[in-house]
């Protein structure tokens, strides 16, 4: 994403101008438009005109228009199996264009020859043209601002290309710093062993083999230098006869560039030939040493811990809005995990009260990992109300709640005996 | 007109370029659908006889378990030898192969171990079924991997099996890695309890490895019953018996030099007159047919095969069945077990179904087969009552898990816990928990995951799943967790999502 501009005041009112380049860059934006917010982008637009003798005629105008934000969607890039085809077939180690899409509904608020106030419009945004984001006042939090800090950053990330498989299916997936693309989900069925005759099972192997081959050469970019790493994660031992296959059908077929990256494959062991293994790729010694800097990788170390911790030291893991706001209180938090969903939130009063926790968080030492809800990870703090914390000092839930609710039995008596010694006056 | 008219034939040139006219010729090669020759009433009468009647052969479904490299499928080899069920030409056939790619000590379990991957590592990956013949039983021989990396295979053998025949190491530490926190001899008698097996052999095998030590044997019976009892086997249906596989001694008889030192303290029954005694569940034929498919090939001739077991009811020749999920029905052509051809099949026999009027990339593994009239219900999110395992991490809310119902594998999550229950009375201890803790009682739904990141979530298939007090054998679910069984439970109501 590219920085064009940027007029904010000390209220935190003011506007930004960015241009978004790929996938990622329609996240952060995804993430950083709310309700209510002015976005001015250039849009298509039919215009009716109707002649003086009644006649309609209509046609499109390029234009840029200002809505006033009433719904953002998302839509993540779609794997090729599951919608049209959308990725490049011809020449996929190419520059990736955008897949991922990002509409803005809402009424136009800045009026022009063609289009009226207050009119409805959609904006698809697009890649490679600026957008500009205007909030009111207390708009540009720390969070925001964080994003849109961290979105200009040039050349970030690592990305690694991950395929999870197991007998028979296999899973392509893409990740960068915010994000897990499932480029393409295999299923090919293979007759299991029959004690007799292995012929079926071989044959269906063989076939599973030669349909992953030719869908990793169409879907990873293993030639484009930003991959850092080529991942095959599997149960058992199919990782070894993929990587094994991949690699004597490069070398049969002369595919230098493939056979040039060889030392970028790392076989990693995982549980399930589900897409969620990829918290434990994540997590295993090979690819936690090569990717320990970045982001994502981070995030998936900090949520195992936090797992372990429940399991250890129960009064050390606390999870849930109100409890996590009740350690925070406390001073207790060491790392809060924090899910990017919460901040989509539609009321700004949430989103307020969760920047301020972040806030307060922060400026008592702590560490805040916010989590990109496109990852694994995200989803499994999403699924865990979206907010953990792992506490410095054990608290426990149960005696923390009762306290809670003295203090407040104490306030209302307080204010009940004020309020008597008001009537007795 | 100036244009010539084009002919009719022409057109008809056109048309049947397009195909739209021509006759599909592999439909009509089909064989057209037998019909049904027996009565529905008939065969549910001769059905209800065989199960009752004594004369005949009793079959019994068993799966073999135990810790990777226990000698399961060595043991199972050599007993098919011993009772003449692999010939001695299969035998030297093995025993040569295996011997040039230097692994001449797992020749008896290639009997078994079919595939050249499970034969290069010299470990079993999928379940294999072999049939064998005792005095009194018809037994299935589901053998099943050790390896915790196949239990996914393992629990689609142990759900088709009735009893369960444990083998166990008796080698010096052998034993005790199986049976530690995280050896498959805890996990899979867990599993195969979970799931409905209440009869257990155990097999102390590679007593030859320990000079055939008594108190070696003794010493092992003590450390199985406590856990035994614990995971909920009675006393009355678990049986011991020491077993030396490699050299066949009390599998069949007690006989010969090298069984000298097991025959001075060792008087009891040999392996097979255990596996002779055991008992057949009750099996519910009355009740509309479930048969969930295990495998699916090409058969020989037209059709398609699946493979599995009768859960409930009846399958006869000729009946049209509903395959779940989806629209689709098929025709069963011919019953095929053992390669002996059957006109019908009741719950609790596992057979060959040979099936046509379907395409067969409707058929697969998971599905199941019911009769359109009765179809089991689909579910997307289901509550269940489960019991927690020995686990470290505890179960919360959202946690990710994969969930096992027969052979079927999916990702679902724990939505919502709903109460801890006490194990004895049924009663609720506390509503909400926010954890489960190892060994607790729970009632928690159960919702399958969609696979999407956040945006449009796609639809993700529901299962096909029965409440357990409408069908017992398919309301049995487990649940796992980063390669460890955490829970098992049964299916109490299905949510319409």
């Amino acid at each position: 994403m590219k920085l064009n501009g940027k007029h904010i005041d000390k209220n935190g009112a003011g506007y930004v101008n960015l241009r978004p380049e790929d996938d990622e860059d329609m996240w952060h934006l995804y993430n950083l438009i709310q309700v209510g917010d002015h976005v001015r982008a250039p849009a298509i637009r039919r215009v009716q005109n109707v002649s003086a003798t009644g006649s309609t005629e209509s046609h499109r105008v390029r234009l840029n228009l200002t809505l006033e934000v009433t719904r953002v969607e998302w839509a993540p890039a779609r794997a090729a199996g599951e919608a049209t085809a959308v990725t490049d077939n011809a020449n996929p180690n190419a520059q990736q264009t955008s897949t991922a899409g990002l509409s803005i509904s809402g009424r136009v608020v800045v009026e022009n020859q063609y289009v009226k106030m207050g009119a409805f419009h959609t904006l698809d945004i697009e890649a490679n043209r600026d957008v500009r984001i205007e909030k009111d006042e207390g708009g540009w939090d720390s969070i925001a601002l964080a994003r849109v800090e961290e979105a200009c950053v040039p050349g970030r990330g690592a990305e690694v290309a991950a395929v999870v498989c197991g007998e028979g299916s296999a899973v392509f997936c893409l990740l960068s710093q915010n994000m897990t693309v499932i480029l393409q989900r295999l299923e090919v069925p293979i007759p299991r062993k029959m004690a007799a005759n292995s012929s079926v099972h071989e044959k269906g192997l063989q076939r599973f083999y030669s349909q992953l081959y030719a869908s990793f050469l169409r879907l990873i970019p293993y030639s484009n230098p930003s991959i850092r790493a080529i991942v095959i994660a599997s149960p058992g031992w199919v990782r070894d006869s993929v990587f094994d296959y991949i690699m004597q059908e490069a070398n049969r077929t002369g595919n230098k560039a493939l056979l040039g990256v060889r030392q970028k494959f790392v076989k990693v062991h995982v549980t399930s030939p589900h897409v969620h293994s990829l918290v434990e790729v994540l997590k295993s010694p090979e690819i936690a040493t090569q990717l320990k800097e970045t982001k994502f990788a981070r995030e998936g170390i900090m949520l195992d811990k936090f797992f372990k911790m429940l399991g250890t030291d129960e009064m050390r893991a606390w999870y849930g809005p109100d409890h996590v706001a009740l350690a925070a209180d406390r001073g207790a938090i060491g790392t809060l995990l924090i899910s990017d969903e919460l901040f989509r939130a539609s009321d700004p009063a949430v989103r307020k009260k969760y920047v301020e926790l972040v806030e307060d968080v922060r400026q008592k030492g702590a560490e805040v990992l916010i989590f990109s809800s496109m990852h694994e990870s995200g989803q499994q703090l999403n699924q865990l109300t979206g907010i953990a914390a792992i506490l410095t000092f054990p608290l426990d839930v149960e005696v923390v709640e009762a306290e809670e609710r003295e203090a407040k039995e104490e306030e209302e008596r307080r204010k009940l005996e004020a309020a008597e010694a008001a009537a007795t006056e | 007109m100036s244009t010539p008219l084009r002919g009719k034939d022409a057109q008809s040139l056109d048309l049947s370029g397009l195909n739209l006219m021509q006759d599909d010729d592999a439909v009509q090669a089909d064989e057209p659908p037998p019909k049904i020759t027996i009565a529905r009433e008939k065969v549910l009468e001769e059905a209800k006889q065989a199960l009752q009647g004594d004369s005949d052969k009793r079959a019994v479904n068993l799966v073999v378990i135990g810790h990777v490299d226990a000698g399961k499928s060595t043991l199972m080899g050599r007993l098919l030898y011993e009772l003449g069920k692999m010939d001695e030409k299969k035998r030297v056939a093995n025993e040569r192969a295996s011997g040039k790619i230097g692994k001449s000590s797992f020749s008896w379990a290639w009997e078994f171990d079919g595939t050249s991957e499970e034969r290069e590592r010299g470990i079993t990956m999928d379940v294999a079924s072999q049939i064998m013949n005792t005095p009194h039983r018809q037994i299935t021989i589901l053998d099943a991997p050790g390896h915790k990396d196949f239990i996914p295979n393992m629990i689609s053998g142990a759900s088709q099996a009735d009893c369960a025949l444990l083998v166990v190491d008796a080698a010096t530490g052998e034993f005790e890695a199986g049976f530690d926190r995280g050896g498959q001899t805890r996990e899979h008698l867990l599993l195969v309890r979970s799931l409905g097996v209440g009869q257990v052999v155990v097999a102390v095998n590679k007593l030859d490895q320990v000079e055939w030590s008594q108190a070696r044997y003794e010493e092992i019976c003590s450390l199985l019953r406590p856990f035994l009892v614990q995971s909920g086997f009675q006393p009355s249906k678990t049986r011991f018996v020491p077993v030396g596989a490699m050299a066949g001694i009390n599998l069949v008889k007690r006989e010969g030099p090298e069984a000298e030192p097991l025959n001075v303290w060792y008087k009891g029954p040999t392996l097979v007159d255990y596996l002779d005694e055991l008992e057949p569940p009750t099996r519910d034929i009355t009740a509309p047919l479930r048969f969930p498919i295990s495998n699916v090939f090409k058969g020989q001739a037209s059709g398609t095969a699946v493979v599995g077991r009768v859960c409930s009811g009846l399958v006869q020749v000729g009946e049209r069945l509903r395959v779940l999920p989806g629209d689709e029905t098929a025709v069963v052509r011919m019953i095929d077990s053992e390669g002996d051809s059957l006109q019908w099949a009741a719950a609790g026999s596992s057979v060959t179904l040979y099936l046509t009027s379907i395409d067969p990339v409707h058929l697969n593994i998971g599905s199941v087969l019911c009769p359109p009239s009765a179809v089991i219900p689909l579910a997307r999110s289901f509550s269940a009552r489960i019991i927690v395992f020995d686990i470290q991490v505890p179960i919360t809310t959202g946690a990710s898990i994969e969930l096992f119902h027969h052979s079927r594998d999916v990702p679902a999550s724990i939505t919502k816990l709903i109460a801890t229950i006490d194990r004895a009375t049924g009663t609720v201890i506390k509503a909400n928990p926010r954890v489960l803790t190892k060994s607790a009682s729970a009632e928690v739904q159960i919702t399958l995951r969609t696979s999407a990141y956040s945006g449009p979530a796609t639809i993700v298939q529901p299962i096909p799943l029965e409440p357990f007090s409408v069908n017992k054998e398919m309301g049995r679910v487990l649940i796992r967790r980063g390669g460890e069984t955490i829970a098992a439970g049964v299916v109490m109501d299905i949510l319409s999502s």
